[in-house]
């Protein structure tokens, strides 16, 4: 029953999903695929499910959603424990049923006449990229992704010797995700702890390599994409603006409703009217970088 | 002349001063946006409850307070959202005329800085469509130094006062529990015109990241609500209900309401509608689990409908009286 005089009715899904499988992984890092049939349908890019961890910790968690598979009805979430409510979800097993809300947000919206797409992601901030980077895989435009990831805990992928050449960087660096391979997508890691085949260093030095080695018109093609830690984000919007590349960034605040009812996610943006609160949950958590950041 | 067909009668429908409600559920002032963010959630719907407040409305657009302005606490939250809105005008002018009148009744929720403020606002609301105006007396009085008006009775009175004289809609005053003495504030409320009373708006309250040694919201302190002020809550309603009950005034009962169970013991305490807040945050479909909760207890307990419920509670040693009804099939 969908209304045309409003659209958004009915678009996000409350559903008792099913544990699929949870993976493990160093740092208190888990990746979790639930059953979420509805969700998996209309998710996108940056958009995120709101979950419950636990019956004693009523308030719901909001988490970024890395992979949907609509045929299969799962959707899959990546994150790293913080505090008592993502400590609980990681206690989950398969079998157990989570309630999750989503799909949530306004996500990435890549632009064809720039098929260079620079996806720059950081700790948790790696799981839209991913999605994003699926997304182009699976879009019939040109696309020439380049996924530039960061952490300092031990990648909860597999990480391969990369097969995609990349003239740009020194031969050593060397090492992609397991998955972008897969897809063929290009990609190389960073990290200040120098894990093997990464670059050490800040996932914005690496990112600047590859930007210093393009023309003009192959910048004139890029576009920027970004997810992790704000500080990362302020770096990665400097960077975009030192080369006149558009940039959109995924953002976190603490939320309450996370389906535009209270306001509490609410952070300041620039908007052609003027300063403006917008809601994370809601109007973003995608924004233009240029309009949530001062100019560096 | 014709007899009147037997009509299959509502229970969950009731009078409240004045306006027809399909539920005793309010949704609560600033949890549900201005009125049509819960419908994306796939299964909710305003019908679902009886009315629904509208976000805290100033004369001016505000821009609210920085993050983080929300925070999970033990079975409740802080908020210190600091009344972001786009001002009445464009809430009358741009909001009321997208929301769809014949699914619930729509209330406004009036808040300023000084007095004129709240009359001015309350009066930009009586020429719309909007079905009730509640009155947030818990804003900060800049005048007096920023007191809240809520807190001291003459003050609340004075602001009800103004606004009684800007409209004949019905008028809601939201007391603050943060006082001495609630029942006082009740009473002027109401000798200065109010129709209804809401109990009890937030209570104030802060959190700290000890790591950081910050506090956690971003105004520093913030209001508490959901289930943790839930037991504060029903003395209060108590409380003001000995009050507000003789003069018939009825009491949207707040503060922590999450499930049937709770909601019943508010309605028994002597509010004639609960309010639903904080609830919807951890589960957005809970109107229908609450409207279908208080709906079986009155088939169990044979009441005919929610508003005999208002205000029956049992003290002393004389034992509840068994009510006649189909309660007696279910007694265990
Ligand atoms: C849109 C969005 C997408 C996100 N995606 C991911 C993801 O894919 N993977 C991942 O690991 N993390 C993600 N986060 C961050 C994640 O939501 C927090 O780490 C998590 O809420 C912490 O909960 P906790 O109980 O473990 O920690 P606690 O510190 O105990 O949480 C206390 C309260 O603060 C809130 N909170 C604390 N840190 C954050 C934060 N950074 N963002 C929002 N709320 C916070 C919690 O929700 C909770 O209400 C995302 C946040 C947002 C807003
Ligand atoms: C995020 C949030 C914003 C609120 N904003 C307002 C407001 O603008 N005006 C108001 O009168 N009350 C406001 N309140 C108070 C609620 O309307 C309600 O009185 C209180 O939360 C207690 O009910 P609950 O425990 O069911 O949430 C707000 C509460 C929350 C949680
Ligand atoms: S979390 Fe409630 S509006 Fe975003």
């Amino acid at each position: 029953m969908s209304d045309p005089a409003r659209p958004h009715r009915g678009t996000i899904f409350v559903e008792d999903a099913e544990v699929l499988s949870i993976d493990r992984h160093p740092g208190g890092q888990f990746i979790l695929r639930l059953r979420s049939p509805k969700c998996a349908t209309r998710a996108t890019a940056g958009s995120f499910v709101h979950v419950q961890c636990d019956h004693t910790i009523p308030m719901r968690r909001p988490l970024s959603i890395m992979r949907a598979n609509a045929d299969e009805g799962w959707i899959e979430v990546l994150f790293k424990v913080v505090g008592e409510g993502l400590f609980s979800l990681g206690h989950k097993e398969p079998g157990d049923r989570v309630s999750s809300l989503g799909p949530i947000g306004k996500g990435f919206r890549p632009d064809a006449k720039r098929p260079r797409t620079l996806l720059i992601g950081g700790g948790v901030g790696i799981p839209p990229m991913i999605f994003l980077a699926e997304t182009l895989l699976n879009d019939a435009g040109n696309w020439q992704p380049l996924a530039i990831m960061g952490s300092e805990l031990p990648f909860p992928f597999e990480l391969r010797r990369s097969a995609i050449a990349a003239g740009w960087i020194d031969a050593d660096v060397d090492r992609n995700l397991g998955l972008l391979e897969d897809w063929g997508v290009a990609g190389r890691l960073a990290s200040l702890t120098g894990f093997p085949g990464t670059y050490r260093g800040y996932v914005t030095g690496l990112a600047e390599r590859y930007l210093a080695s393009l023309d003009d018109s192959a910048l004139a093609e890029v576009e920027v994409f970004s997810c992790g830690p704000t500080p990362m984000l302020k770096a990665v919007a400097a960077l975009a603006a030192r080369f006149g590349l558009p940039c959109q960034v995924s953002l976190e605040e603490y939320m309450a409703c996370a389906v535009g009812g209270c306001a509490g996610c609410a952070v300041l943006v620039q908007t052609d009217e003027g300063p403006a609160m917008k809601r994370v949950c809601v109007d973003g958590p995608v924004f233009d970088a240029a309009r949530v950041f001062a100019a560096a | 002349m014709p007899v009147a067909k037997e009509q299959k009668t509502n229970p969950l429908a009731l009078d409240f001063c004045g306006l027809s409600l399909d539920s005793p559920i309010v949704l609560l002032s600033g949890c549900v946006g201005f009125g049509e963010e819960y419908t994306r959630v796939e299964g909710f719907s305003n019908r679902d409850a009886g009315a629904i407040v509208l976000k805290g409305t100033t004369r001016e657009p505000r821009l609210g307070n920085p993050p983080h302005r929300v925070s999970e606490t033990p079975m409740g939250m802080l908020n210190a959202i600091g009344l972001q809105n786009p001002g009445v005008d464009r809430v009358v002018d741009e909001i009321l005329p997208t929301l769809d009148f014949a699914e619930t009744r729509f209330i406004a929720n009036v808040c300023g800085s000084r007095i004129e403020d709240y009359a001015a606002v309350t009066r930009r609301f009586d020429n719309s469509a909007i079905d009730a105006i509640e009155i947030n007396i818990s804003c900060p009085n800049i005048k007096e130094g920023g007191v809240s008006f809520g807190n001291y009775p003459d003050m609340s009175a004075k602001v009800v006062a103004a606004c009684r004289a800007e409209t004949t809609k019905p008028i809601i005053a939201k007391l603050s529990p943060n006082q001495t003495d609630i029942r006082e504030n009740a009473r002027r409320c109401i000798e200065a015109g109010a129709d209804a009373l809401a109990v009890i708006n937030t209570i104030t309250g802060m959190a700290i990241d000890v790591e950081r040694r910050r506090p956690v919201i971003g105004n520093i302190q913030g209001g508490l609500s959901g289930p943790a002020i839930k037991p504060i809550a029903l003395l209060k309603v108590r409380q003001v209900y000995e009050v507000a009950g003789p003069l018939g005034i009825p009491i949207i009962g707040q503060g922590g309401i999450a499930t049937a169970r709770d909601a019943l013991e508010f309605l028994i305490a002597g509010a004639s509608t609960v309010g639903v807040g904080t609830a919807l945050f951890y589960d957005p479909l809970v109107c229908r689990t609450i409207n279908e909760g208080i709906g079986s207890y009155l088939v169990r307990h044979g009441f005919g409908s929610v508003a005999e419920l208002t205000g029956t509670l049992v003290t002393g040693t004389a034992p509840a009286t068994p009510r006649p009804g189909p309660a007696n099939e279910s007694c265990a």
